[in-house]
């Protein structure tokens, strides 16, 4: 296995060096410098342009400003942005890199999770008005503009929602429809909305982790316990940090704030590839449900929800499994444009800005983070499907 | 009929529904099993054969419906139980050897997981190492290591697998196994091995069984009864030696000839040509009758009675072989 693990990073590596290769060139070939952001100024002539080019490294040979790039880049400089300059773009994707991860696993976990517990359902109880609302729900989802989904979603819970819950019940509800935070709220804050997010996730991944392990541990419970184990791990943890939260935290209104910013993005994000993964679990699921095994199953007299949930569903995620690693790439490609809608300050949003800006330095930091992200959510899903099919397990 | 029966199967009758119309699958069965008594169900394929073991079991896909008849199980008729009380009755009492062995297992699990699954529901006073105690008696019995409990199914051979499905389907005690072609897909020195292996535990478990297969040969060496089916029907039900020694329906004489004799005399094989009717319009009177060479005009017309030649050997037709 660790082996394995090594060789696929080691690949890896090697890929990254390709596609940063790759696109270096391309955005090099790209018309215009930063420089030209002065064209309009009468006060910089050609000339003073053309040397402060020289001073960022801009004049050279491709090849000589790429390995000088790279060589930075594996030495651990990334290089200063130009528009902000001098800061460096290091400190500016590390400011970002939590919000878009999270932005980007949240919405991975929860539209895998909810496709994959619809469309068990929906293969199970087929026919009737259920299945014809879904699947025109599921591929509306699917193929609709991501930008488009965004801004019904704004319309909808900013204008829509937001009146009728003042005119219902008379509170304002307020949601927030872009940024990261509220700016009033956080100036009398005692830590910066980073480390509050950083602590938010770090619950997150806690409370994940105590899932898996109660899940794995059940095995080796009595079986009458095994259910209660498992509810009771995945609700009372998430209770008490819920109390944790609001009462002992002492930044418990500024956590909500985060949460209410992080809503419609996530929900964005997560509505553009749920439809694909119910579709798939759905047809993957009428599948299975043919094979002998299940046959086998009933034939054994086990209960239905063991033959739908530990033989048919357990089955049926395999090739939504794999699938992930296509969707993946439009999760990402999707996040950078939810990013720009809703104004959320992440690696998306600072890589348009930059691309429009040509700050190249930036852009170049920013694909290169979409690029490892990429290969790492690649690796996780590869390790996963050997956890779940044991016949492409390495021995 | 005596109490002795495990299961008494009457005037069972099955039907698909489907689009071209309803398709008799099983058309007025009827036979009885005595404990430890082994039923062997020949005829060619589409006959009927699987559908009677999936109406046992009542594992029946969403369009068929048992239309009329019984199946008493251990005196209780399983015909009106509900999906649910079927459930409780299944493997504990009427088990399955599958005909694809091969896919029987899920791929995701261990075969002894998949096994102490089936114990844990049926006997749910069953400690996890009292049921991994039981499996490694089965394995035995059956000829496979213990430590193959822990592995999964793609790391069993075919004939592996077989062995495994038959130690599942012995796993809850049951009173009656169902064996639909598991020696079909394997080489023959394997079915041979198992084949001993299935008519010994039979005995020494003092089990029931009915054993369904296309092959004569099979069938005479596992069964202590035989029935014959055609094309939904029961058309001659005797003990073993007895069918193969006095055939009465003209299509039972037609199986036996077309299959050679390794000790006997030389003879010409005689194959029966034509195939078996189509189930959605199946022939008026005797279903045999467009294939039949001893056909009389009442064949056509009349469904034959179901009569019984003496010995114990009952068979419906209306001009059958000589009876010497």
């Amino acid at each position: 296995m660790w082996s394995y693990i090594g060789k696929r990073v080691f690949q890896m590596l090697i890929t990254l060096v390709l596609f940063q290769i790759a696109t270096y060139i391309l955005i090099d070939l790209q018309p215009g410098d930063v420089t030209d952001l002065f064209v309009g100024n009468p006060n910089i002539t050609a000339a003073e342009r053309q040397r402060i080019a020289a001073d960022l490294g801009l004049d050279g040979p491709l090849y000589e400003r790429m390995w000088n790039y790279l060589t930075n880049f594996y030495t651990g400089n990334l290089g200063v942005s130009m528009v902000q300059y001098p800061r460096p773009v290091g400190e500016i994707l590390a400011q970002r890199l939590p919000r878009t991860l999270a932005l980007f696993v949240y919405a991975t976990v929860f539209s895998f999770w909810f496709g994959y517990v619809a469309g068990k359902f929906l293969a199970w109880k087929r026919g009737g008005r259920w299945e014809y609302a879904t699947t025109i729900v599921g591929v509306t989802l699917y193929t609709i503009f991501t930008p488009l989904l965004g801004y019904i979603l704004l319309w909808g819970f900013a204008t829509k929602l937001d009146k009728w819950v003042r005119n219902t019940f008379g509170i304002d509800f307020d949601l927030p429809v872009s940024k990261f935070s509220s700016t009033s709220l956080w100036r009398k804050a005692p830590y910066d909305t980073n480390t509050v997010f950083n602590w938010m996730n770090l619950n997150f991944i806690i409370l994940v982790v105590i899932v898996l392990l109660a899940f794995f541990l059940s095995r080796y419970v009595p079986r009458n316990r095994r259910e209660f184990l498992r509810v009771a791990s995945m609700t009372v943890p998430f209770a008490l940090s819920l109390v944790w939260w609001i009462f002992f935290s002492g930044v418990g209104i500024y956590a909500w704030d985060l949460v209410i910013h992080l809503f419609l993005p996530i929900l964005t994000l997560t509505l553009i590839s749920f439809g694909g993964n119910m579709l798939l679990t759905r047809t993957s699921m009428l599948e299975t449900l043919r094979e002998d095994y299940i046959e086998t199953a009933r034939a054994k007299g086990l209960p239905e929800k063991i033959i739908r949930n530990r033989h048919a569903a357990r089955n049926a995620i395999l090739p939504v499994w794999t699938a992930l690693v296509f969707s993946l790439s439009s999760t990402i490609s999707g996040g950078i444009i939810t990013e720009t809608v809703f104004s959320w300050p992440g690696i998306g949003e600072i890589l348009v800005d930059s691309v429009s800006n040509s700050d190249f330095p930036v852009a170049m930091g920013a694909l290169t983070v979409i690029g490892v992200m990429t290969l790492v959510a690649h690796l996780i899903v590869d390790i996963g499907y050997a956890f779940l099919d044991p016949r492409i397990r390495v021995h | 009929m005596s109490n002795d029966n495990v299961i008494e199967v009457k005037n069972l009758t099955m039907e698909y529904s489907t689009r071209k119309g309803n398709v008799s699958a099983v058309d007025n069965v009827s036979f009885s099993i005595k404990r430890g008594q082994a039923l062997g169900l020949v005829g060619e394929s589409g006959c009927g054969k699987t559908s009677i073991a999936k109406s046992l079991l009542k594992l029946l896909p969403d369009n068929a419906m048992i239309q009329q008849g019984q199946i008493v199980l251990n005196g209780k008729d399983m015909v009106p139980l509900s999906e649910t009380e079927m459930r409780t009755h299944r493997w504990s009492e009427i088990s399955m050897v599958f005909q694809a062995a091969m896919n029987a297992f899920n791929p995701v699990y261990t075969v002894g997981d998949q096994i102490i699954e089936a114990i844990e529901t049926h006997l749910p006073k069953v400690t996890e190492a009292e049921g991994r105690a039981k499996i490694e008696t089965l394995f035995r019995m059956v000829g496979l290591a213990p430590e193959m409990m822990d592995r999964y199914p793609h790391e069993y051979s075919g004939g592996m697998r077989q062995r495994a499905v038959i130690a599942m389907a012995l796993s809850c005690d049951p009173d009656i196994i169902i064996a639909d072609e598991p020696t079909t897909a394997l080489d023959v020195i394997v079915q041979d091995s198992i084949l001993k292996e299935i008519t010994a535990l039979q005995e020494n478990l003092n089990m029931s069984m009915v054993y369904i297969s296309h092959d004569v040969a099979v069938i005479a060496e596992v069964s202590d009864r035989v029935g014959v089916m055609y094309a939904g029907r029961m058309v001659e039900l005797a003990d073993t030696e007895e069918i193969f020694i006095r055939p009465i329906h003209p299509y039972t004489y037609a199986l036996m000839q077309s299959f050679p004799s390794v000790t006997g005399p030389k003879k010409e094989l005689i194959s029966l040509p034509g195939e078996p009717p189509d189930l959605l319009h199946p022939p008026k009177g005797c279903r045999f009758h467009p294939r039949c060479p001893n056909r009389i005009e009442q064949c056509d017309q009349e469904q034959p009675e179901w009569k019984d030649y003496g010995n114990n050997h009952f068979c419906a037709c209306w001009n059958p072989m000589e009876v010497n």
